[in-house]
């Protein structure tokens, strides 16, 4: 079916609307955050800075120690994508490889804690990692979240998609568990483990809640923690100052989804998920 | 080159049975064909000789050993899938050759191996190739490459032609006899297409409901079936199958008798049962407008371009035969002779065959 230019146009406006109001704050932020507060108060919705200023983000790197800050995001994003992974991957593989009693009763249990809010297990978390020592430090942020129950889901459904035949195969072939996973399994799902990777990296990179719960002195925050330090009643509203961190927080992640779109795009419309 | 020997083999998943009680001997260096309707269980049968289905009850014995327990990876079986199962991201000889690395098979030998199993199936030039840049013929040769390089001592192939299309499946069945006469692994082949299991068997185990109809040689499953199933589902158009009565020599149907030969008449009598069935195909029935015993009425003719199927009532009974021409008068009445050597006469109760007066040997095949 042709459908024609005239009914194209309206849709194409609507579109550009829709874009722009999804874009403006980023571009907002990136503007803002080369203004001096002075012109941000002024001209608060213009996105050109009138003398552009590299202060907001000496101003960062000076009051914070904004390397460690971005060193440790980074570890924690890091360390829980390796993980969640490398956990999700093993354990999608057994749910949909293995044959094993209960095994339907446990992915339905597991699947299920995708639905607990968050709150639900936070004050347990806390508690433990307290307990063990690790509260302020960036490890007793890792360490709850070295599993994951969505990756896991996702991988399930990816890995369902190979025809059960490919493992037969290689099974006559006395082929072990180890090089059916390397050699087969995950070259066949190579951009579903990519894309939950990347959303792995970026929901750990984002998140707030947790970090904030866990670490108390500035050496051992986040990227996150760290914005918030300069739009609290804290640090006095120094919102040219946040959109410098803003920036900051967000280049890692979107080049990360620049580079692996197509995967991330693909794996989410074939699980389901939008 | 060894022998499969099922002993009173069940599978059943849950309550349903799909194999049951088989026993079977697969021979050494033959080419068997499961054949079946869907559903009759030949598959898992195949699945259960590869390991890749556990065994309910009884035993499966493959070169003298029982191998009930022994993982799909240890029976040295190679297996051609109905869709190929070809690994999508290697290439034409990544995938022939991967389970030989595996294996730690050396590389000169792993050479030798590809380059003779490339020439035989005519895949020189393809061998950077993904599955996906292949037509469906050049994949199934694939996939039977793969199974070759192996040098297996069993072969199972489930329905590996169904995905080519009519012509390519008759030079694909050709080709792979004559890789057989080659190689001489004992070859269980899995097939719903009776053409196929015809053309390529030795000889044909005919499965329905998980029961084993008949076991024979291509010949005797088509000229001497078994029992009522057997006879209905080799052959197109199926065996006419008609209720009778029998009485001192002679087979009457409705008002309409004829008598049987001294031969079969001796044969009934010895079977000794109490009701009847008779088959005859449709290829043995003569139709003609002469007065005969027997008479039938016209009822449709379809052409099936060598031959003509006419359709007729006979006893209130359907029947169909086959004829050179179209020429029958539609809605009345021929004459009609059932060439005696030809006939069928089942008992009603087991659905069994009486057996015939000729006989015939049991295995009309010589391997080795």
């Amino acid at each position: 079916m042709k459908i024609s230019k005239k009914v194209t146009i309206p849709w194409h406006i609507i579109f550009i609307f829709i874009i722009f109001l999804l874009i403006f704050p980023i571009i907002f932020a990136i503007g803002t955050s080369f203004k001096t507060l002075q012109d941000a108060y002024n001209n608060p919705l213009s996105i050109f800075p009138t003398s552009p200023t590299l202060e907001n983000y000496k101003v960062f790197f000076e009051s914070l120690p904004a390397f460690k800050v971005t060193l440790n995001t980074f570890i924690i994003a890091s360390v829980v994508t390796i993980f969640k992974v490398i956990t999700s991957f093993l354990a999608a593989y057994a749910f949909v490889y293995f044959i094993f009693k209960g095994k339907n009763v446990l992915y339905f249990i597991l699947i299920s804690t995708i639905f607990l809010p968050f709150t639900v297990t936070m004050i347990p978390n806390y508690l433990v990692i307290s307990k063990m020592g690790l509260g302020n430090s960036i490890w007793g942020v890792i360490l709850p979240q070295l599993a994951d129950a969505m990756g896991i889901f996702l991988l399930t459904q990816a890995l369902r998609s190979i025809s059960i035949s490919l493992i037969e195969v290689a099974r006559l072939d006395n082929m072990s568990h180890w090089h059916i996973m390397k050699d087969i399994v995950l070259p066949l799902v190579k951009p579903a483990v990519t894309s939950t990777g990347i959303w792995f990296f970026i929901t750990s990179w984002n998140e707030y809640v947790w970090p904030v719960l866990i670490l108390k002195s500035t050496e051992n925050f986040t990227l996150p923690l760290a914005l918030q330090m300069y739009i609290s009643s804290e640090g006095g509203t120094n919102f040219t100052v946040a959109m410098a961190v803003s920036v900051i927080t967000m280049i890692l992640p979107l080049a990360l989804y620049l580079i692996f779109q197509k995967y991330i795009i693909g794996t989410f419309i074939s699980s389901g998920i939008k | 080159m060894k022998e499969i020997h099922f002993e009173d083999v069940k599978k059943n998943y849950g309550q349903t049975e799909v194999v049951k009680g088989l026993n079977l001997t697969i021979e050494k260096g033959e080419r068997l064909i499961l054949l079946g309707p869907s559903g009759c269980g030949k598959s898992t049968t195949l699945r259960l000789i590869a390991g890749l289905e556990e065994i309910s009850s009884g035993k499966l014995i493959m070169d003298g050993k029982v191998v009930n327990n022994i993982p799909s990876g240890k029976r040295n079986v190679a297996m051609v899938f109905q869709n190929y199962a070809l690994y999508p991201h290697m290439t034409v000889k990544q995938n022939i050759t991967y389970a030989l690395r595996m294996k730690k098979v050396p590389k000169k030998e792993i050479e030798l191996r590809l380059e003779d199993a490339l020439k035989m199936l005519q895949l020189n030039g393809l061998e950077e190739r993904l599955p996906k840049d292949l037509s469906g013929g050049q994949r199934q040769r694939v996939a039977l490459a793969r199974a070759i390089v192996k040098q297996a001592d069993y072969f199972l192939l489930d329905e590996p032609l169904s995905n080519l299309d009519a012509q390519l499946r008759v030079s694909a069945r050709k080709e792979l006899v004559n890789i057989h006469e080659k190689y001489k692994q004992t070859i269980v082949y899995v097939t719903h297409d009776q053409i196929e299991a015809m053309t390529v068997g030795n000889r044909i185990a005919l499965l329905n409901e998980g029961v084993l109809q008949m076991l024979d040689t291509p010949e005797n499953v088509y000229h001497h079936p078994s029992n009522i199933f057997t006879a209905k589902f080799i052959g197109a158009p199926p065996t006419n199958i008609f209720t009778m009565k029998y009485q001192d020599g002679d087979i009457h149907f409705g008002t309409q008798s004829f008598s049987l030969s001294p031969e079969w008449a001796k044969k009934v009598y010895e079977a000794a049962s109490s009701q009847l069935v008779f088959g005859i195909r449709p290829e043995h029935i003569e139709l003609s407008t002469e007065p005969q015993a027997l008479h039938a009425t016209v009822k449709s003719i379809e052409n099936l371009g060598a031959e003509y199927a006419v359709y007729l009532t006979f006893n209130n009974e359907e029947m169909i035969a086959l004829s050179s021409h179209k020429y029958w008068p539609l809605n009345q009445q021929v004459y009609v002779r059932f060439k005696m050597e030809h006939i069928h006469l089942f008992d009603k109760a087991t659905t069994n065959s009486i057996g015939y007066p000729i006989a015939y040997k049991n295995k009309s095949m010589s391997l080795n």
